[in-house]
């Protein structure tokens, strides 16, 4: 088994949040069962104590999940230092049959933790705690993907083979390559950007005429097409190399980590749009701010990455 | 405005209170008399929202205290309770002033309003000298004083008293009995759990109920 610390980190952190989980979702499934907030009964007082209990593992675990996965990536970095081939965070999770699938389930993951926080704090601002069981009912498949994480993400760190020659990102992030995300190479570069920035005047029609579906669809959309886009096109203007499409070497210290800036910005912007969507819809008179939220992020995000091509022409006076 | 409804409350294997049903008017004195063990405590910390009960339910001004979330009923209390507690609860080490608006300060108050409530409470408990001494430093009866007006600084419409004189002599008591009988012509619920005979017999108290075993009589 190959270990660093922070190998060893996040294997205690799952540990920590195998064993609390399963303490929440065992309160889970009795308040899923038996919860009726009319009731002045000795059980449904009881479950609510132990509401409050599960609510606050549950937050913990999922707030801590988030900056985890950049630790994930970060950890990947790291251990490329060691895998002959690997030159970042790509070949490190492409080496392993399941490990670009880990990272995309993971992102997947990450948007159910944070809409299961932003229901809570939804219910915990509701006198009536109108939203405490379908909170914990959601709880529980997330529990089970939660389960399923951490098992994937132990078996991918056991899987790693420091004595087998992995391939670099340039190899992976290619037409050419074999490897579980080359379709995306098979999209032109020209739709992609033009499928980027309509789908951010999708968000802004679905702002300005205030409609949750659309604005959930535009976020959802425009996530997918600002990864893609990101990885085409956006991409090479940061490394300035038009040949050099990956993902994650740009959260390298020699790109000023900027991947950091551009993935939380995405995420928190998406994240805040498709919660604020969801929890209009669920609850109508949800607060709409929502909008301002995730419009903020996305355009800083669209600012961000639209400035790298901008100055590449401004300095060489051709594009990539 | 107070409503108690088949309230029970039990400690591990303890019953403390049981099925207790309970009401209290707005402007109407209530004095809880009973031995030591008897649930006046706890019945005093259910109606404040200091404590959930096992079952039954507590509302108040139609809203149900009982159920509800923790960060409701702190507002509730910050809003409505005026809480004096037997043992005082004050921080030794602040000012009376400083002690007096403690349960303001999570609301952000305006100082000066802030200011012109203290000087009104600490002069109608003649204390109005004492408002930069340090709280260590005052007698029992003027610690206490500071802390009916730290209960009175919301503008309560419920004052809720646990043992309020156990910790004062006869003049002292008699003295917070005045206070008493001015607040209860403000118009406001009170309730006292007491085991002093000092208020068993007040000609302003509207009722004295007595509790025994965990229930009313």
């Amino acid at each position: 088994m190959f270990l660093t610390p922070e190998i060893i980190a996040i294997y205690i952190l799952n540990a920590l949040f195998l064993v609390f989980g399963f303490f929440a979702f065992i309160i889970s499934i009795k308040i899923v069962k038996s919860w009726d907030i009319s009731l002045t009964s000795p059980t449904q007082y009881k479950l609510e104590k132990e509401a409050i209990l599960a609510s606050t593992i549950i937050k913990y675990i999922f707030i801590l999940k988030i900056p985890l996965f950049l630790f994930f990536i970060f950890t990947s970095d790291k251990v490329s230092a060691v895998l002959t081939g690997a030159m970042c965070a790509a070949g490190v999770v492409n080496s392993v049959g399941f490990g670009m699938w880990l990272v995309v389930f993971k992102i997947v993951n990450l948007f159910i933790f944070g809409f299961w926080l932003a229901l809570h704090a939804t219910d915990m601002k509701d006198e009536k705690l109108s939203l405490t069981k379908l909170k914990f009912y959601i709880f529980i498949p997330a529990f089970f993907l939660l389960v399923a994480e951490i098992l994937y993400e132990v078996l991918f760190f056991s899987s790693l083979d420091i004595t087998r020659i992995v391939s670099c990102c340039g190899a992976i992030f290619s037409a050419a390559s074999s490897s579980s995300i080359s379709f995306v190479f098979t999209l032109s570069q020209s739709t992609t950007i033009v499928a980027f920035y309509l789908s951010f005047l999708l968000l802004l029609l679905g702002w300005f005429l205030k409609k949750e579906a659309l604005f959930l669809f535009a976020n959802i959309l425009f996530f997918i097409v600002a990864l893609f886009s990101l990885i085409l096109f956006f991409g090479t203007y940061i490394y300035e190399l038009p040949t050099h499409k990956c993902p994650f070497c740009f959260l390298q210290k020699d790109y000023y980590f900027i991947g950091y800036l551009l993935y939380i910005t995405l995420f928190m912007g998406t994240l805040s749009g498709v919660n604020g969507s969801v929890l209009t819809i669920i609850k109508p008179n949800y607060s709409q701010s929502f909008y301002k939220t995730s419009l903020i992020f996305i355009s800083i995000y669209t600012f961000i990455v639209s400035v790298y091509p901008v100055l590449f022409y401004i300095k060489n006076g051709v594009w990539l | 405005m107070i409503e108690c409804k088949n309230l029970t409350k039990i400690f591990k294997d303890t019953t403390v209170l049981n099925q207790v049903n309970f009401t209290c008017k707005k402007g109407e004195l209530i004095v809880l008399k009973g031995a030591s063990g008897s649930g006046k405590s706890t019945l005093l910390s259910l109606i404040a929202g200091l404590a959930k009960p096992t079952s039954g339910e507590v509302i108040v001004e139609a809203k149900q205290i009982s159920k509800m979330a923790d960060n409701f009923v702190s507002l509730y209390r910050r809003e409505n309770i005026g809480f004096i507690f037997q043992k005082y609860n004050l921080i030794s080490t602040l000012s009376v002033y400083n002690n007096i608006i403690t349960p303001l300060i999570p609301s952000n108050p305006d100082e000066k309003k802030l200011n012109t409530r203290v000087d009104e409470l600490l002069k109608m408990l003649f204390m109005e000298s004492k408002k930069d001494m340090i709280v260590k430093n005052l007698s029992g009866g003027e610690q206490q004083r500071v802390v009916i007006a730290r209960a009175l600084i919301n503008n309560p419409s419920i004052i809720i008293a646990d043992e309020p004189t156990a910790n004062l002599d006869t003049k002292l008591s008699l003295d917070f009995i005045e206070i008493v009988k001015k607040l209860k012509n403000k118009n406001r619920a009170i309730i006292i759990a007491t085991h002093d005979p000092l208020f068993f017999d007040l000609d302003f108290c509207d009722r004295v109920v007595e509790m025994r075993d965990g229930r009313c009589f």
